[in-house]
């Protein structure tokens, strides 16, 4: 893309969120004021932009903001009894090195602890990378004016709970990443891995949750859980182009391995290696870091056969030290069938209480298909089918169930 | 910005008449505790805190039709283990959740005050 006031609201529209709101503190006035100097834009600058596309947006904004702070001065006045303090000066200090840390202070409060988790995600790809309201709709497969509510919604909140425009203390701040990284993770996956609707990959907007790791990795380069959490992202991202093939979701082991993206799976084996990932970290930033390293093994691998399945039943017995989470133990259950065979396998499942999604069911079909339990695995498809809620997928249950009959 | 802590209930606490002597002693030093931490700070100060009456204890005013109803108890199930409010003045959320981790681990309701006019 060459248009420059897209390139420059891709670029620069968190850094240009983050100084108005430390110049001004109104929530509610800047991103409206920032979104209506973008339209002024796109009617105005036509083919000839001018030289310094990100200060004309910021000037312009600007200028919306004292119209908005003079106007509500003058109502002020004619309601002397309602006035509640007079104003800050409005002159704007010329654009600084503090930005870095007005930027870290938006990513902050977009990804504060105190908002919902999906009102945070929303909040975060709208304020800090100035996604649009209706991809974001689009993203977590929700209504375009749903979105918008909650936004608007989490921008009250945030004024009103008193949710700071702050960088917390030194010691508060690693659980304040932390939450930062989920709700990066939080909007990845909804891209990545829908649970329902159409599509199956929503991978544009996928990389857009990828984009927010790299602005806060921009700010804070040293921090594990960021760090692993790009090599996760990076590595699940570099599958996009092989998982589905005509709208049809394409197994791990049945990808073309020559349409992953090698760029970013070099740049998260890097990742991977640098001393950011060596140092103490949370809990959260360990159980990233181990996901990244399966994922990793995959990669690395150049057919589905070169594997290392032993390997990654290993990581995932450590990432099951750390969070025994269904989905987990599941992931290890197939590692464990296809290090060990399809019984083996089907014993490790055995443990796994229902998940109240079709994941469980459909493994434990294909495991019991492949050891030749070919009733009970028809039985097993059915109970997957009936509990998906994506279409591609059921689809692709569908098939599976069909096929048995071939395969025997 | 004020804010309303309203302490709601017992959470990872044991309930008072449960425990020894030494036990609500360790309890008390922590409002103690949160008492020198709001001093200390700049920025933060507590403007009033005060223990409540059981819930039998509390009188509902309800107005319905111009009528005026007194019953007794809590107005919902939600209040019904209120026990404590403190009034505090802070910058802002971030610095209250800081100083609130020296009050016992009770379960907390935060309500900002509105900002009224002078």
């Amino acid at each position: 893309m060459t248009d420059p006031l897209a390139a420059c609201v891709r670029e620069e529209w968190g850094r240009l969120m983050a100084l108005l709101l430390a110049r001004f503190r109104r929530l509610d006035l800047v991103e409206d004021a920032l979104g209506d100097a973008v339209e002024r834009a796109a009617r105005s600058w036509g083919d000839a932009p001018p030289d310094n596309p990100s200060a004309w947006l910021l000037a312009t904004a600007r200028r919306r903001i004292l119209d908005q702070l003079r106007h509500e001065e003058v109502v002020r006045r004619k309601q002397p009894l309602l006035a509640i303090e007079a104003r800050a000066s409005y002159e704007m200090d010329p654009l600084g090195t503090e930005v870095d840390d007005d930027l870290l202070r938006l990513v902050l409060m977009c990804a504060h602890p105190a908002l919902e988790p999906e009102a945070a995600s929303a909040l975060s790809l709208r304020l800090v990378l100035g996604v649009a309201t209706a991809d974001i709709a689009r993203l977590f497969l929700v209504g375009e004016p749903t979105v918008a509510a909650r936004i608007t919604r989490a921008k009250k909140r945030i004024v009103g709970a008193g949710v700071p425009f702050r960088v917390p203390d030194a010691a508060a701040l690693p659980p304040r990443i932390d939450t930062v990284a989920q709700t990066a993770y939080l909007a990845f996956t909804a891209g990545y891995a829908p649970g329902s609707g159409p599509d199956l990959l929503r991978a544009d907007l996928a990389g857009e949750a990828i984009r927010l790791v790299r602005v806060a990795l921009g700010l804070r380069p040293e921090e594990p859980a960021l760090v692993a959490l790009l090599a996760l992202q990076l590595l699940q991202h570099a599958r996009r182009d092989a998982r589905a093939r005509h709208g049809r979701l394409v197994l791990l082991a049945d990808q073309d391995r020559d349409r992953w993206h090698r760029d970013e799976i070099a740049e998260a084996q890097a990742l991977l290696e640098s001393d950011a990932v060596r140092r103490p970290m949370s809990a959260l930033a360990a159980s990233y870091l181990l996901q990244a390293r399966i994922a990793a093994e995959h990669a690395r691998a150049l057919t589905a056969d070169d594997t290392r399945w032993g390997r990654i039943v290993e990581l995932y017995d450590a990432l099951l030290r750390l969070t025994a989470s269904p989905s987990a133990r599941l992931a290890r259950a197939v590692a464990v069938a296809e290090a060990r065979g399809p019984a083996e396998g089907l014993a490790a499942l055995a443990a796994i209480e229902p998940m109240g999604n079709h994941r469980l069911d459909t493994v434990r079909a294909e495991l019991l298909a492949r050891d030749g339990q070919t009733d009970a695995a028809r039985a097993a498809y059915d109970q997957a089918i009936a509990l998906c809620r994506n279409e591609v997928e059921t689809a692709h249950l569908r098939r599976r169930r069909a096929d048995l009959d071939t395969r025997i | 910005m004020k804010y309303l802590v309203l302490l709601m209930d017992d959470g990872d606490e044991r309930p008072w008449n449960e425990m020894t002597d030494a036990e609500q002693g360790e309890l008390m030093a922590k409002f103690g505790a949160f008492d020198a931490v709001c001093a200390a700070r700049e920025g933060v100060e507590i403007l009033s805190g005060e223990a409540l009456g059981a819930p039998e204890t509390f009188t509902t005013v309800r107005t319905r039709g111009g009528h005026v109803q007194l019953t007794d108890g809590p107005y919902a199930e939600a209040i019904e283990g209120l026990g404590g409010f403190y009034l505090v003045e802070v910058p802002d959320l971030d610095v209250l959740l800081e100083v609130i981790t020296e009050l016992p681990a009770y379960d907390l309701q935060l309500v900002p005050a509105l900002e009224m006019p002078e």
